[in-house]
This record gives structure tokens, C-alpha cells and sequence, in this order.
């Protein structure tokens, strides 16, 4: 059986694996090509009497000597001289794809074009007419193929079994267009390499002749012992230099690309409904540069009311059944081991259970606004609000690139500080990170949730979102201080974005998302926030000045409430000057989570909501109820938040939905912690309490990864102008609310 | 005379602000398929490079996707100084606040 040598060849995930797999099925060889770290793939097929072997040449663009890849394809295709050479295409991003197709042309390749992925064009309201396209390349053979569903590889088969019987004189064969001047030069060119034996044996004089012109970089190095050819081609790059302006090489890429237009224009047709399209006209109001930022502020509006208020009744039944039936279950577990009264009990109900779970009860918050991000990531519009954020950041001096480290602060501060190594300017770079620390990162939102709902009610999201705000506010002012008055400002480059097209988000890839960031959540409560809540209560029974015993000291005088009390002072102006407040700021360095946990261990402890006598099963039923009452008090929230946006605009009042009585609503109470926490601030104080918390020192890891980023110099200043920062600006808020009669 | 590949180039040297693809494309009267393939060519001349990209900040972070508010950024591309030197990726960052 005679055997034939076909070569696939294409673009990078243009399908070329699966149809090379689709054909050759387990009849496969892997090894590497020869000298090269590079696959080699081979695999063989039966085919009308000959003996198919297949070769699935590396994923390139182009047919130049940029990477290992294309010279391995274009010296196969030389050396090996394959019988057919399949070229895949996808059919979604013909225009790209046919750049190497045309190389391949120009070499003389016997091509066959696959026309792969046509499922994914007519999705997109793309059609090819594949006989124009056939014409378009000198009678080139064109077969439609979806190869992930296998459908028309017989065609394919078909269109090799053709292909072999063909006589090579009746082949198609196609020659790139090219102006007078560069023509001339090819043609002198071409004779001489004619001439010289050894070159015209391997090489096609023509395409030779023109890769030479484009100065291919391997090339020349094949033909430098012929220095006649050296002498005429370097001579012959000056003359159409000096003729047209431009360098050869891309006057003949150009002329490339401009055949590539002519083709699509012919052979391809795009219908009026393609998401492209749609995508280009949302993005005109979503990307606009007047109205671009608002919208994402809009959102960003909307992301935090849906986080804050539909989340809140399950907080509350979370921490119902936290400071309640755990509470109660896990002394009533002591006290019948004997050890109700002991620093144990008190470890772990005071210590562990108070702290951990005042930060548990924060899934729900952290739950909704991943799952809102991840709606928002997964349809393509973040990375709009890149785009439009980024264009805002080079109107205040700062590099466009410096909104990833940012917005990636919003997470966290401590990947933030790392992802600013993406720039390439050290005072870019430097000016970022000290700025990505007033980007509220995540573990603070729970702080805002707790002060929003405890004195806010149902707007508590507005608060979250000024917060959110007030951040981006101060690292503005801080940028243009630190660009126009200690740095000099630089230029910035600009640069094009590719925005992917809108879609509707997978269900997947949301949920994997959720958990994965949940997960990590409850992670660091079981090890970091656990560790703190123990050191926390160590801290707060230790017994210092007046004595006292271990465990049974109050918290004022314990060597916690000491410290804080000595620093309490200073905060007073602020309007929170107590211990309490004091020490949970304090004790916020070590992650910002853990300000939650203090105050939970010193404003609640081991106030249990139910009496310890109660039965397992009474605890259950009104667990089950609790948390049905709360999934309808979620559902009613969300639906809410329309009327209540609309009933932003003057006049307006949109009646809200109410599935649930209004005093149903609040039959259990409020959490003990916000009860709490209102008799000890005043709304303003609480507002200049959570400024602090935005805009204070960051937590450890921060600030170590600051040091270990712009040295120790560099971190001490952003933890002092921090610091200055949030107490000036805790002061302003509290003193100036004072004056305007809050 | 200008070709339209020298007018892609000259379009990142001018641009006073970001471009999306297919504001360029439009400007420039291409398709958008067929610009991406216009500045892979400037790519490959070294003239342009592709940006860093989410995906490639937090590459070295062991929380990877766990990272609240991580999104993909897209695809972006800016001019590149001649012989220049690609960042330094960043190193694991060890835990996540969030």
C-alpha cells in the first residue's frame, strides 16, 4: 500500500489536535521533533487503497523564523515535501488565520483548506461562501468542518483521496500581488538563486527570493556563503526602502493582509446579529468616556446594596444560632463535665466560639458579593470597567496598567502589593502599591456590613458603597500628591484592549468560584481568626494593675483593656475613645477580621440568646424556622433593591415588596453584637469608626509584603501617612457632622 | 507611502487614551480579526507587546482564583521599548485577606 504524507498545519487552538485525532484515532505516535523540545505527533489512516501518515505540525501564525515552532513547520514542509498539507482554520477568526494559509500558498504547499469550527462563525452570525474563498486562493480546495463534533471529516477524506490523484501540472497555485517596484526586485532576485544550484534544489527561487526581501532572519543565514545573493538582496532592500518608505518586510505583510481583506470581503458575510456587534453598541454607553465611569459606580452601586441587604437576614440567623444553641450547647457540654465555671469554658465560649463566630456569621455578605463579582466577571463586564477605569487612571498621571493592582486590592492588599511588579517603572510601581492599601479590601467589608445594618438599616448597602468610595476618593488625592509634587510626572503609554464579547454567565463557574473563595474563608476562621481569638482572650484574662485572678479579671482591667485604655485618648476627637473600640483597632493589624472578632469577645462574650436549659429539639425547629424565614426575608431584599434604586430619582416612591410582616421580621432581634455596639457609638461616630477602619495601617501581611517589595523606608511612611490619613480624616468626619448638627 | 500596518503602529503612538480593539479596527476600516493578526505583527517585530494581565499577577499566588474580586483581564497590548525586558513575575504571596 503506497503511502502519503499529509501534514496538518494552523494556527494555535484553530482544532488542528482534535481533527488529527478525529482521523487518526489510536493509531498515534508521540515523540519529539528532531533536536527540538517541541511534540511531534504522528498517527496513520487507511484511505482509498494508500497509507495515510499524518503529521500534526506545531500551532503557529505565521511562517517566519520567530519561534522554534515555525521554523520546525516551514522547514517539514521544505525538507519533507508532505503529499497534501491540511490547513485548519477557524472559521470564527478567518482573517487571522489566513495569514499563514497565504504562506503556505507562497511556498507552493500543496494546500487543502479546512474550514474548522463553522459551528462557532454561524453562532456569531458569520457565513463563508466557500466556493468564493476556493476561488479567492487560485482554486485552492475548501471543506467545512466542525471537528469537535466530528462532522465533515469524510469530507475532508474525500478531499485528500482527490487531492493525491490530482497531477501536480493541474494544482491549483497562487503567488502574492505585488507592486512594480517590489516585484522587480523579486524577479532579479529569483535569478539569481536560479543560478545557483544547490539553493534552486531545495528551495522555491520565487518564495525564497521573497523571504529574503523580508529579511527572514534563518534565511539569511542559509544563503550567507552566497555573498552574490547577499550583495543583491541587501542592495535590493535599500531600492524599495528608498522607493516606497517603508521596510520590505512589512510593505510585503501589508500587502499580505491587504489580500486577506479583499478575500473577506468576498467570501465572507456578516449578519447584523452578531454578538460582536451587540457588544459594540452596549459597549458604546458602558465604555464611553464620559459615561463609562458613572455606570460602573452605578453598579458598583447596585453590587453593594445586593451584598449588604439581602444578605443581612441570614446574618442575622447565623448569629442567632451561633451566640444561641451553639452557645448554649457547648455549656451545657461543660457544665456537665464539671467545668461550667472554669477558664476553659471560658476560652472556648468567650474566646473561640465568640470570636470565630462573630466572623462566621459574615459568610452570607462575603457569599452574595462573590457571587455578584463573579455574575459581573463571568458576562464580560469587568473587563470593561478595567477598560474605563483604566483610561480615568491616566487622566490622574498614574500608568492605565496600575488599575490591576488596584482593583485587585479590592480582594486583598497583599497580592495587590505584588501585582504592582506588572509595571515597569519603579515610582509607578512604588506609588501603586501605596496606594493599593486604600482600596477596601475584602476582610473589611464585614466591618461595614456590622456598622451599616446596626445603624442603618436598609441602607446600609450606601454606606458599604461610601466606604468603597471614600477609599478610591483618598487614593485620588494621595496619587495626584504623589505624582505631581514628590514625583515627576511621566507621560504614560497608551494601549488597545481586546474586549471580549458579552455573554450570558455559566452557572459553573460562578458556583466554582463561590466556593472556592468561601472555602478559603472558613479556612483562615478555622486558623488565623481561631489563633487571634485565643491570644485575644489570653489577653484579656491576664490580670495587670489593681490584681485580680486569672480569667475572672474584667476585661478593663485586663492587660488588653490596660494597653487600650492608654491609647483610647487619642481617638477620642474621633468620637470612639473607648478601650473597646481602641483595642479591636489594635488588634485589626493582624487582619481586619479580626476588629469584628474583639469586639464580639468584648461588647457580647458569653451573652447567650437563649436559656442554657433548652431542650436539643425545641434549638432544631426553631433553627429550621429561623433560617425559612430568613431565605424569604433574602428573597424580598433582593427584589427590593429595584424600588428602592428607583426611588433614588426626586419624586419617586416605588412601594417595596413585604413578604414577610414587618414585625415577623424582627421577632428574633438584632444581633447581640449590633445591639451592643449601638449603645456604645453614635451613628457619627460609627461612620468615623469605619473611615478609620478603611483607611488605617493594613494588616501584617500587608505591610510585610511592602517591606519585602520597596524596603523597610518605603513601608514605614505608607503605615505613618496611613495612619495620619484615617485619624485626620475620622476627626473631620466626626467633628465636621458635629458642626452640621448630626 | 502608509501602509496599514504602519498606521496600526502609529495609532498606539498617538493614542491619547486606552483604545478597545474594536475602536481601533473601526478607525483603521479593518476587521477586528484581521487587527489582531496586523499587531501580532508588531508583536513578533517587537514593537508592541502584549500587557500583563490578571492572570499573570496572581500566577504566582498559591490562592490563585480564591481571590475575591480576581477578574480576567482581557487580552491588551501597548508599545515596547526597544530591547526591554519582560516584568518580573511576583512571588507567592503567602496568604489572602478576604
Amino acid at each position: 500500500m503506497p503511502t502519503v504524507r499529509i501534514a496538518l498545519a494552523g494556527n494555535p487552538n484553530a482544532g488542528k489536535s482534535t481533527i488529527f485525532n478525529a482521523l487518526t484515532g489510536a493509531r498515534q505516535h508521540t515523540g519529539n521533533w528532531p533536536g527540538k523540545t517541541v511534540a511531534k505527533q504522528t498517527g496513520r489512516l487507511p484511505l482509498n487503497g494508500y497509507d495515510l501518515e499524518l503529521v500534526d505540525l506545531p500551532g503557529t501564525y505565521s511562517l517566519s523564523a520567530f519561534s522554534a515552532e515555525e521554523i520546525i513547520t516551514r522547514d517539514y514542509i521544505l525538507d519533507e515535501c508532505p503529499d497534501v498539507v491540511v490547513a485548519i482554520v477557524d472559521a470564527s477568526n478567518l482573517e487571522r488565520n489566513l495569514y499563514l494559509v497565504l504562506q503556505l500558498l507562497e511556498m507552493g504547499a500543496p494546500v487543502i483548506l479546512a474550514l474548522n469550527m463553522i459551528d462557532v462563525a454561524e453562532s456569531r452570525a458569520i457565513s463563508i461562501d466557500a466556493d468564493r474563498l476556493s476561488a479567492a486562493l487560485g482554486g485552492v480546495p475548501v471543506v467545512r468542518l466542525i471537528g469537535s463534533r466530528q462532522v465533515g471529516l469524510d469530507d475532508l477524506k474525500q478531499a485528500i483521496a482527490r487531492y493525491i490523484h490530482q497531477s501536480e501540472r493541474v494544482r491549483p497555485r497562487w503567488v502574492l500581488p505585488l507592486p512594480e517596484s517590489v516585484a522587480a526586485e523579486k524577479s532579479r532576485l529569483q535569478s539569481l538563486i536560479e543560478r545557483e544550484p544547490v539553493l534552486a534544489a531545495r528551495y522555491d527561487a520565487g518564495w525564497l527570493a521573497l523571504k529574503l526581501l523580508e529579511q527572514d532572519d534563518d534565511l539569511l543565514d542559509r544563503v550567507a556563503s552566497f555573498p552574490i545573493i547577499t550583495a543583491a538582496m541587501a542592495e535590493a532592500v535599500e531600492r524599495i526602502s528608498a522607493a516606497t518608505g517603508e521596510e520590505p518586510d512589512t510593505l510585503i505583510a501589508d500587502l499580505r493582509y491587504q489580500v486577506i481583506g479583499q478575500i473577506a470581503a468576498q467570501a465572507v458575510t456578516r449578519g447584523c446579529a452578531e454578538p460582536t456587534t451587540r457588544s459594540d453598541r452596549v459597549d458604546s454607553v458602558l465604555t464611553h468616556p464620559v459615561w463609562g465611569v458613572p455606570v460602573f459606580l452605578f453598579l458598583m452601586w447596585i453590587v453593594f446594596q445586593i451584598t449588604a441587604n439581602a444578605s443581612a437576614p441570614l446574618v442575622d440567623w447565623i448569629d442567632g444560632v451561633i451566640n444561641g444553641p451553639v452557645v448554649n450547647w457547648t455549656q451545657i457540654a461543660f457544665n456537665a463535665a464539671g467545668l461550667g465555671e472554669s477558664w476553659l469554658a471560658s476560652m472556648v465560649i468567650d474566646g473561640a466560639i465568640a470570636g470565630v463566630g462573630g466572623v462566621l456569621v459574615f459568610i452570607p455578605v462575603l457569599m452574595a458579593l462573590f457571587l455578584v463579582i463573579s455574575v459581573l466577571e463571568d458576562s464580560g463586564y469587568m473587563a470593561r470597567a478595567a477598560f474605563v477605569m483604566d483610561r480615568f487612571m491616566q487622566r490622574l498621571g498614574l500608568h492605565g496598567k496600575s488599575f490591576l493592582p488596584l482593583l485587585v486590592g479590592f480582594g486583598c492588599t497583599v497580592p495587590a502589593v505584588y501585582a504592582t511588579r506588572t509595571l515597569e517603572h519603579s515610582e509607578d510601581r512604588k506609588i501603586t502599591a501605596f496606594l493599593t492599601t486604600f482600596m477596601s479590601c475584602g476582610a473589611r467589608l464585614p466591618i461595614y456590613v456590622l456598622f451599616g445594618t446596626a445603624f442603618f438599616g436598609a441602607s446600609s448597602g450606601t454606606l458599604v458603597f461610601a466606604m468603597y468610595l471614600s477609599g478610591i476618593g483618598v487614593a485620588v488625592l494621595t496619587s495626584l500628591l504623589l505624582t505631581r509634587v514628590i514625583y515627576r510626572n511621566k507621560p504614560v503609554p497608551p494601549f488597545v484592549m481586546e474586549l471580549p464579547p458579552y455573554r450570558l454567565p455559566n452557572r459553573h463557574t460562578v458556583w466554582l468560584q463561590i466556593w472556592t473563595q468561601t472555602r478559603d474563608f472558613l479556612r483562615r476562621a478555622a486558623t488565623l481568626i481561631l489563633a487571634a481569638s485565643l491570644v485575644i482572650w489570653l489577653l484579656l484574662a491576664l490580670p495587670v494593675g489593681r490584681g485580680g485572678r486569672f480569667g475572672e479579671v474584667p476585661p478593663h482591667d485586663s492587660l488588653f483593656g490596660s494597653v487600650s485604655a492608654a491609647l483610647a485618648p487619642a481617638l477620642a476627637p474621633a468620637g470612639f475613645g473607648s478601650w473597646q473600640a481602641t483595642g479591636a483597632l489594635i488588634t485589626g493589624f493582624t487582619a481586619k477580621e479580626v476588629v469584628i472578632t474583639t469586639m464580639n469577645q468584648l461588647y457580647v462574650g458569653s451573652g447567650a440568646e437563649s436559656a442554657p436549659d433548652s431542650d436539643l429539639g425545641s434549638d432544631l425547629r426553631a433553627i429550621a424556622i429561623g433560617l425559612g424565614k430568613a431565605l424569604v426575608l433574602t428573597v424580598q431584599e433582593i427584589a427590593n433593591v429595584v424600588p428602592r434604586t428607583i426611588n433614588l430619582l426626586p419624586g419617586v416612591a416605588l412601594p417595596e415588596l413585604a413578604l414577610v410582616p414587618a414585625g415577623a421580621a424582627d421577632e428574633a432581634g438584632a444581633p447581640q453584637l449590633q445591639s451592643a455596639l449601638r449603645a456604645a457609638f453614635t451613628p457619627l461616630a460609627a461612620v468615623a469608626f469605619n473611615v478609620f477602619v478603611l483607611l488605617y495601617v493594613p494588616c501584617v501581611a500587608a505591610v510585610s509584603a511592602m517591606r519585602h517589595e520597596y524596603g523597610t523606608r518605603w513601608m514605614l511612611t505608607q503605615a505613618a501617612y496611613t495612619l495620619a490619613v484615617a485619624w485626620l480624616a475620622a476627626v473631620l468626619v466626626y467633628q465636621g457632622g458635629r458642626l452640621l448638627g448630626f | 507611502m502608509t501602509t496599514t500596518l504602519r498606521a496600526v503602529l502609529e495609532a498606539f503612538q498617538v493614542a491619547e487614551a486606552p483604545l478597545s480593539l474594536g475602536q481601533l479596527a473601526a478607525t483603521l476600516d479593518v476587521s477586528p480579526p484581521l487587527l489582531e493578526g496586523m499587531i501580532e505583527y508588531w508583536v513578533r517585530k517587537g514593537r508592541l507587546r502584549e500587557a500583563g494581565t490578571a492572570g499573570s499577577a496572581c500566577a504566582a499566588c498559591h490562592q490563585g482564583r480564591a481571590c475575591p474580586l480576581i477578574v480576567k483581564m482581557p487580552r491588551r497590548y501597548e508599545l515596547a521599548a526597544p530591547g526591554e525586558r519582560a516584568p518580573e513575575p511576583p512571588p507567592p504571596c503567602g496568604c489572602c485577606h478576604s
